[in-house]
């Protein structure tokens, strides 16, 4: 070494006390939620971001039509492809009170809640929606994690269930068929752990809603043994959708409004209610902190929840609709969508299924270990 | 040599095969090569009913037409050339002048140097990226974005814009500068008019590298962007979606690009040493390596 | 006169010599800083949290075997299908030579994700590609390529090619013929002259060739993403799930270097075998 020692030895202890010294600065603060404040009437610029499929696209599309009724900007990202990976892609933004740009995105229950109790959320100004006051579904008013719906507007609620390739896979019709070995590396399962594992629990008779820590990881395990023998292909956020139109996969863990939106792709793709049941979730729209511009984004969500407009968003994404009104509408003018079971479903045709269960706070933990450890091959 | 067993025409096959044996996996690799290239050309004219361009379905120009027509594509394109540009400009001049030190001149901490260099064009862009990332969480600032991103990739082309000057300037003949010092040209006289125009060619190689590695990096934007969008980032968010069949039509846009880049480059090196009388030079490193290395 | 001389290299070095040292060097120790905290994002803090690392080698060993299994491979595979390429375009292209140095070097400039997914499309399980493979029995009748190791390990090799064909033809290209030709005129039979002239004075350029694709190979995650099944995961794809979706920022960081480490210990090995000239690139002054 002789002669560059001493230079490289000087180059590392600069390094080093460069680091510490600098490691003296940490990171700013989180931010707290506080309540949205209004200011005059809604203008400017809105982004919003969603899950994709989600909303009737185009020149005549809902989101054209608020603008012209508005004149506000919009710019409707679809960059939610799981509710894990946008924390993760959101959290650093959030900690600093910042949001990117946002000003409405939409994430599950689960997920709302856990950015709320983070202080990444606003308090949305129910002055500012009297639409939602006025339509909103009773049975959502009050749901477990947001009992006061003080943070959270539903945009549309779900099933998640089979979404099958009905050309080659037409006997698909329980959980338990998609560990079928004659399906191996045909398979796609949701990465979400509260969609995923709650349903692998049913197959082996369980209820979700009374599941033990212990029923969960027995579940976990199941779906380990299925990836180590190859029977699963991926583990998705949105992306089964690619793989059942190509061909890849001939069944899979989904949603239920996708299968309608992917028929323009494929014919062959349907949704089916999983002999066990489905599990039933909502999605909702959360102004977080830094949103630049909350005013807008309220008038997005007091838009959405005029009962004809939502007709529009219901009729295209085929999802279940959280809008009293709109049903009254399709039986005028769609009456087969009126009878549509994705977008009303009767109790009958839900009689199974759980709603997404929170895990308890113990459990969270070690349970979403388990369940990274499997995601990660 | 090698008697072979009797037999006309099969042993005369075989000695031919043999013979070529080699030429033949090297036309084969050359075809394995271009095959997804071909295959991003073919799909570029394709008309697919939804979003998944996998399938053939029919022919179109339409695509083609509406190339810029996508504003997220675009700007995603603009951003990955500005940030391209900027890195190539910051990290060809720094780099160059790095070349210059290690080649021409005897110091303390030579080997250090040589090995500050050396280590990350060996480390996984992963850890990089990584290490990165860390460094801009710690700190705090600037938050992820544009700049963070311009200081990662002209980190890690620096590197590479050393080597490629480097290579050229071993080859360089000396008494060209020593015969303009000659004749009363000061040092840095002799820099700007004799030996700069002199190792251009391994600059621009160097400089060009710099835009290519820029333009494609993935891994490192990845880690290091925050909410900007650059041309592969925008690609990596739209295979989950379904991507557009204008991304296959941008992606051969540049390739045709660079591929015309290229050309120029090698046409003007060559052009370079026939008016400076340079001793044809060996360029060792990609992918400068073209058009230097003359027989004749 | 003299005194100026000394100072002018460090000016020369000054500005690159800081970016390096500040955005290279100075991140991996952040890395390590990072690597020894624990707690949940939001709320860490260093407390010379070992565990991690203990951590890192335990649950990971599978993907870091697999790791290495994977890109060992694809460099073997990179090898024996580039230097028939290499040296045909060293010896035998005479004017072909530019236009086949380009081929190689064209996929550069398709975007990395695009070639990938590229392959994604010709491998797909409907695609006529396939078909052929099933057809000939390579696959069998209900197989698939997609969402399987060998996928990931032919997309690694597709990509990391040209990595390791420039550096041999490089070093293919400075071979003087006459040696080949003095060893023929002492009777040796071209395959001898080959194994005992060619292929020794091509080693610096194997030697770099293998390094060059060995170890980005060991840390890529991309080809596994697309390529790849759930069960194909590589150490690259666990990092960047701990970055960015679980924000598991000390074992991630922890991760990273023990993948570092880890590929440092192949290539010191590696080198020791293979003799170390080749790498340090010393130039005569």
């Amino acid at each position: 070494m002789g002669r560059g020692a001493p230079a490289a030895l000087a180059a590392a202890v600069t390094a080093l006390v460069l680091a510490v010294g600098l490691a003296a600065c940490g990171s700013g603060g989180g931010g707290e939620g506080g309540t949205v404040k209004l200011e005059g009437e809604p203008s400017g610029k809105l982004t919003i971001s969603n899950w994709p499929l989600y909303i009737d696209s185009g020149k005549n599309g809902t989101v054209k039509e608020f603008e012209k009724a508005t004149g506000i900007d919009v710019k409707y990202i679809e960059d939610v492809n799981d509710n894990e990976e946008f924390f993760g892609k959101v959290q650093p933004l959030l900690e600093q009170g910042e949001s990117g740009g946002r000003s409405v995105f939409v994430v599950t229950d689960w997920m709302a809640k856990r950015m709320y109790d983070l202080g990444y959320l606003q308090d949305v100004d129910k002055a500012g929606i009297p639409n939602v006051e006025e339509n909103l579904l009773p049975s959502l008013r009050h749901p477990g994690f947001d009992p006061e719906r003080k943070f959270s507007v539903p945009w549309q609620s779900g099933m998640g269930g089979l979404v099958v390739r009905t050309d080659l896979a037409p006997e698909v019709r329980s959980i338990c068929d998609l560990f079928d070995p004659k399906y191996k590396g045909k398979v796609d399962f949701l990465r979400e752990l509260r969609e995923t594992v709650p349903l692998v629990m049913t197959c082996e008779g369980v209820d979700p809603e009374e599941a033990t820590e212990d029923d969960w990881m027995k579940a976990i395990e199941k779906v380990e043994a299925a990836v180590e023998s190859g029977q699963i292909r991926h583990f998705t956020g949105n992306e089964y959708t690619r793989d059942l139109s190509s061909g890849d996969a001939v069944a899979a863990i989904g949603w239920s409004g996708d299968a309608v939106q992917l028929q323009a792709e494929n014919p062959n793709i349907e949704f089916r209610m999983p002999e066990e049941g489905c599990s039933l979730w909502s999605d909702n729209m959360v102004i977080p902190v830094g949103a630049p511009n909350p005013t807008a984004a309220e008038a997005w969500m007091n838009y959405v929840y005029v009962p004809k407009n939502q007709a529009k968003i219901a009729e295209y994404v085929n999802y279940v609709t959280p809008v009293e009104g709109v049903k009254r509408i399709f039986e005028e003018t769609e009456p087969e969508l009126a009878e549509s079971d994705l977008i009303f479903p009767s109790a009958e045709f839900t009689r199974d299924c759980f709603t997404q269960t929170q895990l308890t706070e113990e459990d969270e933990a070690p349970v979403t270990r388990a369940w990274n450890a499997v995601l990660n091959g | 040599m090698r008697r072979g067993r009797s037999g006309g025409a099969p042993r005369g096959a075989w000695r031919w095969l043999r013979e070529h044996a080699v030429n033949i996996v090297a036309a084969l690799v050359v075809v394995y090569m271009l095959i997804p290239i071909a295959v991003i050309l073919v799909f570029s004219f394709n008309d697919p009913a939804g979003k998944y361009n996998f399938t053939w379905v029919g022919f179109t120009l339409s695509h083609w037409g509406n190339a810029f027509g996508i504003p997220e594509l675009n700007s995603a394109l603009l951003t990955s050339l500005k940030l391209a540009l900027l890195a190539t400009v910051v990290s060809t001049a720094i780099g160059t002048l790095m070349a210059i030190a290690l080649v021409r001149h005897r110091f303390h901490g030579r080997r250090a140097a040589n090995l500050l260099i050396v280590v990350p064009m060996a480390t996984p862009e992963i850890v990089m990226g990584a290490s990165l990332l860390s460094f801009f969480i710690i700190l705090g600032t600037p938050g992820l974005g544009f700049q963070t991103l311009l200081i990662a990739h002209v980190m890690f082309c620096i590197s590479f814009v050393v080597v490629v000057v480097r290579s050229r300037l071993i080859g360089f003949d000396r008494n060209l500068e020593e015969a303009a010092q000659d004749l009363g040209a000061t040092p840095l006289e002799t820099f700007r008019l004799v030996t700069l125009p002199l190792i251009m060619p391994g600059v621009f190689g160097g400089a060009l590298l710099a835009f290519a590695l820029s333009i494609d990096d993935f891994v490192i934007s990845n880690f290091n962007s925050g909410t900007t969008v650059t041309f592969p980032l925008y690609v990596y968010g739209a295979a989950q979606r379904g991507i557009p069949v204008e991304v296959n039509v941008i992606a051969m846009i540049l390739f045709g690009v660079t591929v015309l880049a290229m050309g120029a480059t090698v046409w003007q090196q060559r052009r370079a040493e026939k008016m400076s009388e340079v001793r044809p030079d060996q360029e060792a490193m990609p992918p400068v390596a073209i058009g230097a290395a003359e027989a004749a | 006169m003299a005194e100026r001389r000394r100072i002018v290299p460090y000016f020369l070095l000054g500005p690159g010599t800081i970016w390096l040292l500040l955005f290279f060097v100075v991140p991996l120790f952040y890395m390590g800083y990072l690597s020894l905290e624990s707690g949940v994002v939001g709320s860490l803090s260093f407390s010379w949290n070992w565990g991690n690392y203990s951590d890192a080698l335990s649950l990971y060993d599978t993907q870091f075997a697999r790791s290495f299994l994977y890109s060992g491979l694809a460099t073997l595979i990179c090898l024996l299908v580039a230097y028939p390429l290499a040296y045909t375009i060293a010896f035998r292209a005479g004017r072909w030579r530019n236009a086949l140095l380009f081929a190689v070097v064209a996929p550069f400039f398709t975007t990395y994700l695009i070639r990938t997914l590229a392959w994604e499309t010709i491998l797909s399980d409907q695609s006529p590609a396939v078909d052929a493979l099933r057809f000939v029995g390579l696959v069998p009748e209900n197989g698939h390529v997609l969402a399987t190791g060998g996928a990931v390990i032919a997309g690694l090799v597709y990509n990391f090619l040209p990595f390791m064909i420039l550096p041999i033809y490089a070093s293919l290209e400075q071979i003087d013929e006459r040696l080949v030709e003095a060893a023929k005129d002492l009777y040796a039979s071209s395959r001898a002259a080959f194994l005992r002239v060619t292929l020794p004075l091509s080693a610096p350029g194997i030697v770099a060739g293998t390094l060059l694709t060995f170890i980005p190979a060991t840390g890529d995650y991309v080809n596994a993403q697309f390529l790849g099944s759930a069960g194909n995961q590589m150490i690259g794809n666990v990092i960047q799930s701990l970055y960015k979706t679980q924000l598991d920022y000390p074992a991630a960081a922890a991760l990273s270097f023990v993948l570092m480490a880890l590929i440092m210990v192949v290539v010191l090995v590696y080198i020791r075998f293979a003799g170390s000239e080749a790498l340090m690139g010393e130039e005569n002054l």
